[in-house]
């Protein structure tokens, strides 16, 4: 018997056949992610319910030398589960408990494939919820978001999913299971958990993780204010953050994003703005007009054309839905579009918000902007067609070029998406070979054989190529 | 000749007459009664890589430090050649206010990076011990924190990038410069808390907060532990966001009666929000059995919050630092226990952390192990932070790191340090 066929009669030994996918139709709803650009099928998916399952697969995987992914809700924005050079797909849907609520210890132990979004209805009722909020919360899981160390508009007060992480079980990549961290703040020893959190799948399987509760604050002040240029709107951005002002969410959508929000939903917003911005600010309700009074001076001082304020928790609710729709709408604008992740320090925001303008000026290709400006994590959309191939060409530049500014700026080529297959070749643009050299190290301790999420993060000689540098081999 | 004049003087080849500590202050390095061949103070990058090369060569240990706060931390070494202390290269390198963040070389002290920022109205908001000495680099190094990590984290939460000269000599960055960053493996962690045993921290660059408008202390006395701390965890729990919620029993501290279970509550922000929420507070506390409820203003603000932040600070050779981290529902049980051993302690209760202050009497090591054994049962850990080299070599200070996760952290030691150059023997189980 051919390897593949031996490999896959021992999966359904295992797992049971209706836990193994083979069906090339059914396969193929595995071949990419959130970002259909990229492309690769695996040879077999399986569903996996118990961290021992999960570690007998990836032994049987080991056995048979086939590469191994775990999947989630296959929310990912950069290629991080595709599986490049074929092997199994595991998928952890099926491990979607929520283990234990500790409110006390405002705690929680959930299996890695439960819903972000789910997680925060179980404890609402009880006043709390899971803070990391990325736009895809209602189909994003735990597990997902640990291996991308998500973030998502609240995350500017509240950090990204790293900072809501205390403990995980880990099925490592020759099958063992461990434990990193615990359900304490502090555990001896190096920091493994922190460095397993955003390592995009390729250091293991988390099968359990111990996460924070947020308290749902006491009140909420949202506004939302309207701008005739997008200079004044994000000169308005860092003006708040440079006050003392920390709002818990700081959007920006321009023009084409609420254009493509209108057409899709009409929620109301004025189709000739040029950007608005969405503000929340929470906290504790005593104090809280002082700050809204402080930004909206701030608001006038940078020309706001227009501020409104959510009424009530409907209004703010729609709102937010309103921002968290806007990947939904793009299809609108073209057939095909590139999220841009990138970051750069807030005070850069203007001036390169209008570099972007000028290279979807120079390449005639849209550009839509919808993003967490508190944090100057910039999401250019880039708008194109895939099937004209000229398009494609100038799209390629446009990427490049993007990424290039956010590094001269002295920011980031990903803020929350993660690096996956997506942006392999942009690397170097932030890190020196040693840099990576390093990363490569601690990668070879964790998964020595690479066959856990084989060809992701690291660029290759052809990256170098393309970036027109010349890797010093050593 | 000896050896060690011929090393003095290869060093200061590397870093000059102005980089060698005199041989007259050598001895205030001394670490767990091994007393250094040298202390260099290197004023660059490139002197630091040389002295590296140097110590390898002669197969010489290398102790990173910054002030010397923390020369008390730790496993006793296996040997202690050359201290390398960082505070000659102290500069901020970038600090634009309006981001909110600001990169500054390691050997910056936290006090001389506090002055700076609080002209443009924001601070760092760590508030770790030896607050006018120790310097970021040491900060980051041994994870330090104080009470303020329940509103605003530790260095885990505030370290964006970090640059280290490795064992190789090769310079490297992890992180970079902006408040998220998901791009490669999220290595600021793993140097975060590694006690200087994977490399020289160089630069960091950190999340800064704006200074709040007003700050505020509320204190009440408790008849027992299991009345303050049910206490403070109802203020915990409340619409309140406290930047500390202190159980203290101290026989010292001015406002804190002898053996009394105090509750200390700190506020910071906009004055009518702080205001509030010394209201809500007073109210939970009383009701809850709290006696002498009042705010601490003034200077004597200034003190307490002084005297809380300099409390984990080693007193003296006999005096013993006990830092355990606990889940907070464990820590009045522990508190209780813990009555019988020591006259101080004081625990973040909402962060899970617990401090003792201990003295080397009689049956102390079966004290301490009794103690980790409780805390390792219900999930947590003992760290002894500061104690006499003869007791370190009898009881280890980390406590137990499981069989494989230890395997992978010996083999993150061996791949980086593969010569153990770096403060061998000090951190989790001989590495």
């Amino acid at each position: 018997m051919p390897y593949k066929e031996q490999l896959i009669a021992e999966l359904s030994d295992l797992l049971g056949s209706k836990n193994v996918l083979t069906d090339a139709t059914a396969l193929s709803v595995y071949e990419c992610d959130a970002a259909p650009s990229f492309k690769a099928m695996p040879d077999v998916v399986v569903f996996a319910d118990t961290a021992q399952q999960v570690s007998d697969i990836v032994k049987l995987a080991n056995k048979h030398d086939t590469p191994f992914i775990a999947r989630g809700g296959g929310t990912g924005l950069s290629g991080g589960m595709l599986s490049v050079q074929g092997g199994i797909i595991i998928a952890l849907n099926r491990m979607n408990r929520i283990l234990e609520i500790d409110y006390e210890n405002e705690r929680t132990v959930v299996e890695p494939g439960v819903v972000n979004l789910l997680l925060t209805h179980a404890v609402q009722n009880q006043g709390y919820h899971y803070a990391p909020d990325p736009s895809s919360q209602k189909a994003c899981t735990i597990g997902g978001n640990i291996a991308e160390n998500s973030g998502g508009p609240h995350t500017l007060k509240y950090g990204v999913t790293s900072d809501h992480v205390l403990g995980l079980e880990v099925v490592l990549p020759d099958g063992e299971i461990i434990e990193l961290g615990g359900v304490v703040e502090e555990t001896p020893g190096y920091d493994l958990r922190g460095v397993m959190i955003g390592s995009e799948g390729t250091f293991g399987i988390v099968t359990k993780a111990v996460v924070r509760l947020t308290r749902n604050p006491q009140a909420y002040q949202t506004a939302l204010a309207v701008f005739e240029t997008m200079d004044d709107a994000s000169n308005a951005v860092s003006t708040i953050i440079g006050a003392g002002i920390i709002p818990a969410a700081l959007e920006m959508m321009d023009r084409l994003v609420i254009r493509a929000l209108e057409e899709a939903f009409q929620f109301g917003f004025p189709l000739d703005a040029e950007a608005i911005l969405i503000v929340e600010l929470d906290g504790i309700e005593a104090g809280m007009q002082n700050q809204t009074d402080r930004m909206l001076e701030i608001f006038k001082q940078h020309n706001a054309r227009d501020v409104n304020y959510a009424k009530d928790d409907a209004e703010r609710q729609q709102l937010w839905k309103a921002r968290k729709s806007a990947f939904g709408s793009f299809g609108r604008l073209a057939p095909n579009y590139i999220t841009q992740d990138g970051v750069v320090p807030r005070t850069r925001l203007p001036k390169v918000l209008r570099r972007i303008s000028e290279i979807s000026e120079k390449y005639q290709i849209p550009i839509a902007n919808v993003f967490h400006a508190g944090d100057g994590n910039i999401h250019p959309i880039v708008l194109f067609n895939e099937r004209d191939a000229d398009q494609c060409e100038r799209v390629e530049h446009v990427n490049m070029e993007i990424l290039s500014v956010c590094a001269e700026v002295g920011g980031t080529i990903t803020g929350e998406h993660g690096i996956g297959v997506e942006k392999m070749d942009y690397m170097p643009l932030i890190f020196s070979q040693a840099d990576l050299q390093v990363m490569e190290t601690v990668k070879d301790i964790f998964n020595p054989t690479g066959l856990c999420n084989p060809g992701k993060i690291f660029p290759t000689a052809e990256s170098y190529a393309k970036l027109g540098l010349q890797p010093e081999l050593s | 000749m000896s050896n060690s004049d011929a090393l003095h003087d290869e060093l200061r080849r590397i870093v000059g007459e102005s980089g060698m500590l005199p041989d007259a202050q050598i001895a205030d390095y001394t670490i767990d009664g091994l007393t250094p061949k040298s202390v260099v103070l290197p004023a660059s990058v490139g002197e630091i890589q040389d002295i590296l090369r140097l110590a390898a060569a002669q197969h010489l240990s290398v102790i990173p430090a910054g002030s010397g706060s923390k020369l008390r931390s730790g496993n006793p070494p296996e040997k202690v050649d050359i201290v390398l202390a960082m505070t000659r290269i102290n500069e901020v390198v970038e600090y634009e206010p309006a981001d909110l963040t600001v990169t500054v070389e390691a050997g910056i002290r936290l006090a001389a990076l506090q002055e700076r920022l609080a002209e443009n109205g924001q601070f760092l908001p760590l508030n770790p011990p030896y607050a006018s000495r120790c310097t970021l680099g040491g900060i980051v190094a041994t994870n330090t924190s104080g009470a303020l990590r329940l509103h605003y984290g530790t260095a885990r939460n505030l370290v964006l990038g970090l640059r280290v000269v490795h064992a190789s000599g090769t310079v490297v960055k992890s992180g970079g410069k902006v408040v998220k960053n998901v791009a490669g493996y999220d290595l600021n962690k793993l140097y975060i808390g590694s006690l200087g045993t994977l490399g020289i921290l160089t630069e960091v660059t950190l999340k800064l907060s704006p200074i709040p408008p007003r700050q505020a202390i509320l204190t009440a006395q408790f008849q027992d532990m299991q009345a303050a701390a049910k206490a403070g965890f109802s203020v915990v729990g409340s619409q309140t966001l406290p930047d500390f919620v202190n159980l203290v029993v101290h026989s010292r501290l001015a406002c804190v009666e002898a053996r009394c279970p105090t509750l200390v509550v700190g506020f910071g922000g906009e004055a009518e929000t702080v205001t509030w929420q010394l209201a809500q507070t007073r109210r939970i506390m009383e009701q809850n059995g709290g006696i002498g409820v009042k705010e601490i203003e003034g200077e004597s603000r200034q003190q307490l919050n002084d005297a809380i932040q300099a409390f984990p600070e080693a007193e003296g050779d006999s005096s013993i630092i006990v830092k355990m981290n606990l889940k907070r529902t464990d820590i009045a049980e522990f508190a209780e226990g813990a009555l019988a051993e020591t006259r101080e302690m004081m625990a973040l209760l909402g962060s899970g952390v617990f401090y003792l202050k201990m003295e080397e009497v009689k049956g102390i090591l079966d004290t301490l192990a009794n103690l980790r054994e409780r805390a390792v049962k219900s999930h947590g850990s003992l760290i002894i932070e500061s104690a006499s080299p003869e007791l370190k070599q009898q009881i280890d200070v980390w406590g137990p790191v499981e069989g494989r996760t230890l395997g992978l952290m010996k083999q993150v030691k061996a791949r980086f340090d593969a010569g153990s150059l770096f403060n061998p023997g000090r951190f989790v189980s001989g590495i």
